[in-house]
């Protein structure tokens, strides 16, 4: 109960940011209903995914200072379960994807204790190590549809067990439902125990030992949580795509993108990854849809990306949020 | 006898892997700095020599200096740049800043000269092969592209080597990694050293490149392959080990190789040729799981 009050307490945020996440729920709830084409929209439920992985990353990443750079593994354990398994048993989607999220956890249990003995450049290479590892057990696991992936069953008629709907509105919805449950536990976590003591461990681990933290358990938990956020978001994408295969799930560039809209946004702050895939992923999407259907201008949309993260991560490391903050602060 | 020539192929390869980790360990001794974009430095070098011998109808092995250029040019020009700049961000930032380099060139890449697969087929040494024969031990056959890369790259490897230990350029290098601060007060310019390092990586990289498109398809996303090699054999070597990189190079080389021989002598389908990198990957995990210094390395 506790635990619930502290999930729903916004009190200590600022003015500025209440209001604006209360504007920000208003449109996404109206969101649907604006006439926005099947293109926006996708690029809405884009927006929310990557929000929630960036969300789940920001435990380790940003709030542990942990350089995680593997996420897509757990994206693709969390889809291949939830696809296989209806491929297989015709188990549905409400009882596939907590199975994910328990495998998701369980593997970055195993995963997670020889991989936090390693600090800085060793983890964060070691992280790729491990999701390169997994993709290439995929693309090559004959059981699994091997390189070719899989295809989900199509239902004749919109099924809320399967979660296949016609239009893309239903997914919007959903994909929302579970971005603010993201946006609550983020807002306890921060409150909690364990954020205090990641917090810690990222100032000055040496300090937060002596007083008695186990950095450690701190880090492996805060993976843990991280890899089920992801995996959440990977059984997402399993019944949204409806195809899946290791390159579009368990890709090192998806790693990536996942990190960098959260610290392009802000790591470590409540807002930052909403912030960095609400910029990100549009000007992907967008960029992408223009600049491609020019032919020869194949990549520019991916250099423009690409240049984009070199000035960031050259001048504001802090990310967009860092940027207001500093505006702030100037202000008061 | 099938083994022991699958161990000759593997120290060929692996003299070229110890080439390319060559760079990424002396950039990382120097500045902690991880560069993903090493890849694409390697990409780039195999472009060039790919390009200048096709429009100068001049074998690719003379073309080496060219891409030695191009890869020093490169590194001062992603040093100066940008790593300058990442140098006084935290390190996810630097990790970020390099990676955004990669891509870059990657990109840069596939917008010039598109996706397709190229591969030299002209050329002296191209297509040919040596046979050697011994006794009770049967015949050898070598590529001689590859012989000749592992042999030129054998000797990249000396002089870099000599360069650092045996010339005042070189202790002055070694000792701004060892300690910066001490270094900057005995009148060593910190910041050219750095900028040295970023060129001699990148020429070093160049010429790797230069060497392998001989026998390898080069293609703008070739670079992902040989960065993990190159990662794989530092944090084997121990990061900022030039004599490790070296030793573990030829290590890399080996298990790449031997991987898919276990593989096929034993008729065990998981030892397939397909997973011979991801062995690497996986070697990498233990290794620095177990040993995180590397097994030459001095810096923890």
């Amino acid at each position: 109960m506790e635990k619930i009050k502290d999930a729903l307490d916004f009190r200590d945020f600022s003015k500025p940011e209440k209001v604006g996440f209360a504007i920000f729920t208003l449109f996404l709830l109206a969101f649907p209903w604006l006439g926005a084409g099947s293109f926006v929209k996708a690029v809405a439920i884009q927006f929310l995914l990557f929000s929630l992985f960036g969300m789940g990353w920001n435990t380790i990443g940003g709030y542990g200072g942990q350089v995680e750079l593997g996420k897509a593994q757990y994206v693709g354990i969390g889809a291949y379960t939830v696809a296989l398994m209806m491929v297989w048993w015709k188990i549905p989607f409400w009882v596939s994807m907590p199975i994910g999220i328990l495998i998701a956890l369980g593997y970055s249990f195993i995963i997670g204790y020889p991989l936090f003995r390693l600090k800085g450049h060793y983890f964060a290479i070691a992280t790729i190590c491990t999701s390169l590892v997994l993709q290439d057990i995929f693309i090559n696991w004959k059981l699994v549809g091997a390189a070719k992936g899989i295809e989900l069953p199509i239902h004749e008629h919109p099924d809320f067990l399967y979660m296949q709907f016609k239009s893309d509105t239903f997914y919007f919805y959903f994909i929302m439902v579970l971005f603010y449950i993201a946006i609550f536990y983020m807002n306890w976590f921060r409150k909690s125990k364990l954020g205090y003591q990641l917090r810690m461990i990222k100032e000055d681990e040496e300090a937060a030992e002596s007083l008695g933290i186990d950095a450690r358990w701190c880090k492996i938990k805060a993976y843990s949580i991280a890899s089920a956020f992801v995996a959440v978001g990977g059984g997402f994408l399993a019944v949204y795509n409806l195809y899946i295969d290791p390159y579009s799930v368990m890709d090192l560039d998806l790693s990536i993108k996942i990190a960098l809209m959260a610290m392009l946004g802000g790591a470590g702050s409540m807002w930052g990854p909403i912030i960095g895939s609400a910029f990100l992923v549009p000007l992907d999407r967008f960029l992408g849809s223009w600049l491609g259907a020019h032919k020869g201008l194949i990549g520019v949309d991916f250099m423009i990306y690409s240049a984009l993260i070199m000035i960031v991560s050259a001048y504001q490391p802090r990310g967009i949020w860092g940027i207001i903050e500093q505006f702030r602060k100037k202000g008061t | 006898m099938i083994v022991l020539d699958a161990l000759l192929q593997g120290i060929l390869m692996g003299l070229l892997f110890a080439l390319v980790a060559l760079g990424l360990t002396i950039i990382f001794g120097m500045m902690d700095i991880v560069n993903f974009a090493h890849g694409e430095f390697l990409m780039i070098g195999m472009y060039t020599t790919y390009w200048t011998s096709l429009f100068l109808h001049i074998d690719p092995l003379i073309t080496l200096p060219a891409s030695a250029i191009v890869g020093m040019l490169l590194g001062l020009a992603s040093y100066y740049w940008l790593v300058k700049y990442l140098l006084r961000g935290p390190m996810i930032a630097q990790l970020f800043g390099t990676f955004g380099l990669m891509l870059f060139l990657r990109y840069l890449a596939q917008f010039l000269f598109g996706i397709d697969y190229r591969i030299i087929q002209k050329g002296l040494l191209v297509g040919k092969t040596l046979s050697l024969e011994f006794p009770y031990l049967g015949i050898f056959r070598f590529d001689w592209t590859k012989l000749s890369a592992a042999i030129l790259s054998l000797i990249a490897f000396l002089l870099v080597y000599y360069l650092l230990h045996r010339t005042k350029l070189g202790k002055a290098l070694r000792a701004t990694a060892l300690n910066r601060e001490a270094a900057n007060y005995m009148g060593i310019k910190t910041e050219r050293m750095n900028a040295l390092a970023w060129m001699i990586g990148g020429g070093t990289v160049g010429i790797a490149g230069g060497l392998i498109v001989n026998f390898w398809y080069v293609y703008p996303t070739v670079g992902l392959l040989f960065v993990m090699i190159a990662f794989a054999s530092v944090a084997m070597g121990g990061f900022g080990s030039i004599k490790g990189a070296f030793f573990a190079g030829i290590l890399v080389g080996i298990l790449e190789m031997l991987f898919p021989m276990f593989g096929h002598l034993t008729g065990w389908d998981f030892f397939g040729p397909h997973f011979k990198f991801t062995v690497v990957y996986f070697a990498y995990f233990i290794i620095v799981v177990l040993r995180p210094q590397g097994l030459f390395g001095w810096k923890k």
